[in-house]
């Protein structure tokens, strides 16, 4: 198979996030649309129902490096949100199986759509929260 | 990964025989993604810079475009802020019977002829439409700032 290339395989992410992914409960895009190495992005996740998190809206920040998707990206959350991938001083995700055990074939969509997983996983959906719209 | 005959033949032409103004040379350890440099035609706004793209021929090359885009920021209203270009044979109007050369051939008459009335980056086409000369000026100034190597 060609190898896509790290700046074709940013471009194709940002026309799938610029079209909106399934039904809006996750979103990403760029943090500067004049950033030609596409380089930060913004993302939210829409807590899931029936967990602590639902209807507050998480905002996060992802960096892919110049290795992305050889590498990961490294995302944090910006809303404070207590869960066990997050470093609960500095919002960072640092405990993550799609991050931790990392394929090229993974996306932003992979890691945003896994968070909210986590959220909803019945070990961390009581989890006490930190007070809504506050920040890391 | 072998590498279709096809895309060796054009990339062995394009190192033997370049078009004038325009160098493609392919990533050693990716051979279907290119460096490219296209100068900026005589008599445009973007004479005398050197502007820096990239090139990508996707698994179903030829029977779908090549991907490119501009790396070099440019001033021009059929290109867009990431350097995405608006050009129809990149799109619907692509035939396998074109190759890499005739893209990037092209792309540099696309500098020659810029068309603000299928804009990609809107607010520079609007520029063009209301004042030609004025948004020429900025190509110019943009040509200077950012094309010289």
């Amino acid at each position: 198979m060609a190898k896509v290339p790290r700046n074709f395989r940013l471009l194709e992410e940002l026309e799938k996030g610029e079209k909106g992914i399934g039904d809006g409960t996750i979103s990403y895009g760029l943090a500067d649309g004049d950033d030609l190495m596409m380089s930060n992005w913004n993302g939210t996740i829409i807590g899931p129902g029936h967990t602590v998190h639902e209807n507050r809206i998480y905002s996060l920040k992802i960096t892919c490096g110049n290795d992305y998707p050889d590498r990961a990206p490294t995302v944090s959350f910006l809303s404070k949100v207590n869960l066990p991938a997050v470093n609960q001083k500095t919002g960072k995700v640092e405990r993550l199986a799609c991050l931790d055990s990392w394929k090229r074939s993974y996306t932003i969509e992979t890691v945003l759509a896994e968070l909210r997983r986590e959220m909803a996983n019945p070990s961390n959906k009581k989890l006490s929260q930190p007070a809504e719209g506050t920040f890391f | 990964m072998a590498l279709p005959k096809r895309i060796i033949k054009e990339t062995e032409r394009l190192m033997a025989e370049p078009a004038p103004g325009i160098q493609a040379i392919p990533h050693d350890d990716n051979l279907r993604y290119f460096d490219v440099i296209i100068s900026g035609p005589a008599q445009s706004p973007f004479e005398g810079g050197d502007f820096k793209l990239e090139l990508f021929l996707p698994e179903e090359y030829p029977m779908a475009p090549p991907k490119v885009r501009f790396l070099t920021k440019i001033y021009h209203p059929n290109i867009d802020k990431l350097g995405r270009i608006c050009l129809d044979i990149l799109k619907d109007k692509w035939s396998p019977a074109l190759q890499i050369r005739t893209v990037l051939l092209s792309i540099q008459a696309l500098l020659s002829a810029p068309n603000p009335d299928d804009p990609l980056a809107n607010d520079v086409a609007q520029h063009w439409k209301e004042n030609e000369q004025d948004a020429i000026k900025t190509a110019r100034q943009w040509t200077a700032q950012y094309a010289h190597a």
